[in-house]
């Protein structure tokens, strides 16, 4: 079975790629897969709780992914540096997810058959 | 000359490159991603704040709010549309993007 890494690297909102990498996930949780969805640089924002997307009549993002917990996506992994350099906890996410440091991050591309970066 | 930044300036060294080219005085305004700036506590906030004493900056409101950001850097002005209109019509524009 593949292991798939989904790493989501870029702000919502701002481009589409955070969008689109959701409608990648939801059209990947039908098939037999391990799926993992990694957050780094910007894209922690992504799970930020409390967006308002209303306000650019956007569809939240943040929420929809929590979702795909209940889906088929297996991991959900936040790069601790990350976070840090935009001062923000694990507290400031709207779900739970596993904290990774630099070697962590290594250690989960490195056991990925398939890296889908968005 | 107002100066337009639409980018997080975390990923890139542009939000550095325009406040070496914006002159004293000139206004900077955050919209999309570049409203990332205006957040307190990143690793970018020491350099926003030490901006704000050249440059007065606004932020987009809807913007701010859309990507859950609630804690602003003290002294950053937040704008709505008609703000961010205003803004535009008042200087020429400087899209640093």
């Amino acid at each position: 079975m593949d292991k798939v890494v989904i790493l989501m690297r870029k702000a919502p909102y701002g481009s589409v790629y955070t969008s689109e990498g959701f409608r990648t996930i939801m059209g990947l949780a039908v098939f037999e897969m391990d799926l993992n969805i990694l957050y780094m640089d910007d894209g922690v924002f992504t799970l930020v709780k409390d967006q308002k997307p209303e306000k650019l009549d956007m569809k939240p993002l943040g929420e929809g992914f929590s979702m795909l917990a209940e889906m088929n996506v297996k991991k959900f992994y936040v790069h601790k540096g990350s976070l840090a350099d935009r001062g923000l906890s694990l507290d400031d996410l709207v779900m739970k997810v596993d904290q990774l440091d630099d070697a962590g991050v290594a250690e989960v591309l490195s056991s990925a058959t398939k890296i889908l970066p968005f | 000359m107002l100066y337009m930044f639409n980018q997080s300036p975390l990923t890139t060294k542009k939000f550095q490159s325009l406040i070496k080219i914006a002159s004293a005085g000139d206004p900077i305004l955050l919209y999309e991603d570049g409203v990332i700036s205006a957040m307190e506590g990143t690793a970018a906030s020491n350099e926003v704040t030490v901006a704000l004493t050249n440059h007065p900056i606004y932020a987009l409101s809807p913007d701010l709010e859309a990507r859950g950001i609630k804690h602003v850097i003290p002294g950053i002005q937040l704008v709505d549309y008609d703000g961010f209109v205003g803004l535009v019509e008042k200087d020429n524009v400087v899209p640093w993007i």
